[in-house]
């Protein structure tokens, strides 16, 4: 009876090494979230102290640049930015233009522009189960981007390497992150961290860990006007595009008619579809 | 001394039988005490388990970031081709985020950013520095600054131009006939409507998507929240609103170093306030080769309040 209690004992001992061995083996693979620094892998990125600073407390958490919006216009249309907001706003108190050519009158709409602005973002993070970020590549690597992936995608696409089937491959600043098909492969990589892999004509250490990966939950957008900016719809096709032009650029100008200074004006004939791309005004 | 059960009067003992029966007793208490051995081993395994798996728990569950995006002025740059159908179909906004690296300068600390790199690590290096303030040898120590890490990532969001949300849809009939509904009322132009390509109907979140074949239907449907929608004799109020998804791209945790930049600690007993007189003097300093030093881009001494000092990314480098 007490040999039939050791055995059972005895047995569920040996079922308890084994989870604890796997898990760690996980934990191993994620390195140590107790300490405060990140874990190893993560590319370090050099940053220079230029005379920016500020009093107190008061600190904003995250920068935003590289700003670009791209709005489409469609044919018949035109996208005037004047240099003055005032007058913008003037022109736009008409729905309605009536545009003198010679002995015609051209019929056309104005819109105010407004553009989805992003508010504020909520981000989740994970450490990924499938993926991994490849970290340590040398300094003055002579590859291009797709050179590089296409390297990566073939030495951890094979098995014999410890690796496995590559579903995803980006370039970040630093370190590519790799997406497999099996977690199991991922994990594995983990595990190992170092692999000596060939870039070219020479191979180079590179360490692979895991990858903190984010996806949005929240966005909210707000649609707000381009202070200076006016559209104008529905121009009849009866002019060419340089004539087209001119008629409305000397139309839009005259106080007379509510205009002013143009800063620029961009046609899209008819029948054509045209972007209109909108970057950060620099200050 | 013999035995109890050999006493006289007793009844006939078997000296074996007690013998074996007092080895038995030994073996059982042995068998006892390694039960109780394993069944303690198994339960400090048991919980050095849970343990790691409330840590492995901790370390794989989400964590959420929540950032207010600062306004951004734009102005009008260029006009382009649309590549696709997809870019006539929608406004696209895309930008990238990254955190704020900064370090938090204290009494008696300062940061100077030498041009060259060599020249910084070498003033690291060099470690100690006496460096002379209103005749008083100060002692002054060189580190690198130790810097947070943060995230960076890329936003794209499409804004559609023919697409929009309903939601608040009356659940007052069969999913197929709602469908129809919608399609008829969103196409009346009477109302602000328009030629609808197809319509999503999700009868349980009450709730559908409304394509439409031309742009412009669906900024004159916004310019009000709400939509007439006719259900036999009966008109039903319901909510509009955009159709956008955002996509989130090239996310990455980093961590700032800095190569030009090197803190410098030890002035906390001076006893000055002119913090601009002590960065001309720490900036003379540390520009003479004969100190170690270099051309020096800029120099922020802190001697009371403390300061937050921006770290930005080095331009015209690659990594």
């Amino acid at each position: 009876m007490d040999d039939a209690a050791l055995g059972a004992l005895r047995e569920e001992q040996a079922r308890l090494k084994s989870r604890l061995q796997e898990l760690q083996k996980q934990r191993g693979a994620l390195g140590d979230p107790a300490r405060d620094q990140v874990p190893f892998g993560v590319p370090a990125i050099p940053l220079v102290f230029r005379g920016h600073t500020q009093q107190g407390q008061e600190a904003p958490k995250c920068l935003v640049s590289k700003v670009r919006i791209c709005y489409p216009l469609p044919g018949g249309s035109a996208l005037i930015t004047f240099d003055d907001p005032n007058v913008a706003e003037r022109v736009l108190q008409r729905k309605e233009h009536e545009i003198r050519v010679e002995e015609c009158r051209l019929r056309v709409q104005v819109q105010a522009l407004e553009l989805p602005v992003v508010t504020s973002i909520q981000v989740s993070t994970q450490v990924s189960r499938q993926s991994v970020l490849v970290s340590g590549f040398p300094a003055g690597l002579q590859l291009s981007e797709e050179e590089l992936l296409d390297k990566l995608e073939i030495f951890f696409g094979k098995t014999r390497n410890g690796g496995g089937d590559v579903e995803t491959r980006e370039l970040l600043r630093g370190g590519v992150v790799l997406g497999f098909a099996k977690d199991a492969v991922a994990q594995y990589l983990c595990q190992v961290g170092d692999f000596t892999v060939p870039l070219g004509s020479q191979k180079f250490p590179l360490r692979v860990s895991p990858y903190l990966s984010g996806a949005i939950q929240k966005a909210e957008i707000e649609v707000r006007p381009v202070p200076r900016s006016v559209l104008v719809l529905n121009i009849p096709d009866v002019l060419d595009g340089p004539e087209l032009q001119d008629i409305l650029e000397i139309h839009f100008q005259k106080p007379s008619r509510g205009g002013g200074e143009v800063e620029s004006l961009r046609v899209v004939p008819p029948g054509q579809r045209g972007l209109a791309v909108f970057t950060a005004t620099s200050g | 001394m013999p035995h109890r059960l050999c006493q006289p009067g007793a009844p006939p003992c078997n000296f074996k039988v007690i013998l074996l029966s007092q080895i038995a007793r030994k073996g059982v208490g042995k068998i006892q005490r390694l039960i109780d051995e394993i069944a303690k081993e198994n339960t400090q395994l048991k919980e050095e388990i849970q343990r790691l798996e409330a840590e492995l728990q901790e370390a794989t569950r989400n964590s959420q970031i929540k950032e207010d995006i600062p306004e951004t002025k734009v102005k009008f740059t260029s006009l382009e081709n649309p590549e696709n159908d997809s870019q006539f179909l929608n406004i696209s906004c895309s930008f990238q985020v990254s955190s704020q690296v900064l370090y938090e300068l204290q009494k008696g600390q300062g940061l100077i950013t030498f041009e060259k790199e060599e020249v910084a690590q070498n003033i690291i290096r060099m470690g100690k520095h006496h460096v002379q303030i209103n005749d008083v040898d100060v002692e002054v120590l060189a580190q690198p600054v130790p810097l947070n890490s943060g995230i960076r990532f890329q936003v794209l969001e499409e804004y559609s131009k023919v697409k929009i949300n309903v939601t608040e849809i009356p659940d007052v009939l069969p999913e197929d006939q709602m469908r129809d509904k919608l399609e008829l009322s969103f196409s009346k132009s009477i109302n602000g409507g328009g030629e609808v390509l197809c319509v999503q109907y999700d009868k349980k979140s009450r709730s559908a998507v409304i394509t439409f074949v031309e742009t412009g239907v669906a900024d004159k449907i916004l310019k009000k929240k709400d939509f007439p929608l006719y259900i036999n004799q009966n008109c039903y109020r319901v909510t509009v609103s955009p159709y956008t998804e955002t996509h989130l791209k090239h996310f990455q945790v980093f961590l700032g170093i800095s190569e030009r930049t090197v803190l410098l600690t030890g002035m906390e007993d001076l006893q000055m306030t002119d913090e601009e007189l002590l960065q001309d003097l720490v900036n003379i300093h540390f520009q003479r080769e004969t100190n170690g030093g270099g051309e020096v881009e800029v120099v922020k001494c802190s001697l009371g309040q403390p300061c937050i000092a921006y770290f930005e990314e080095e331009r015209n480098r690659m990594i």
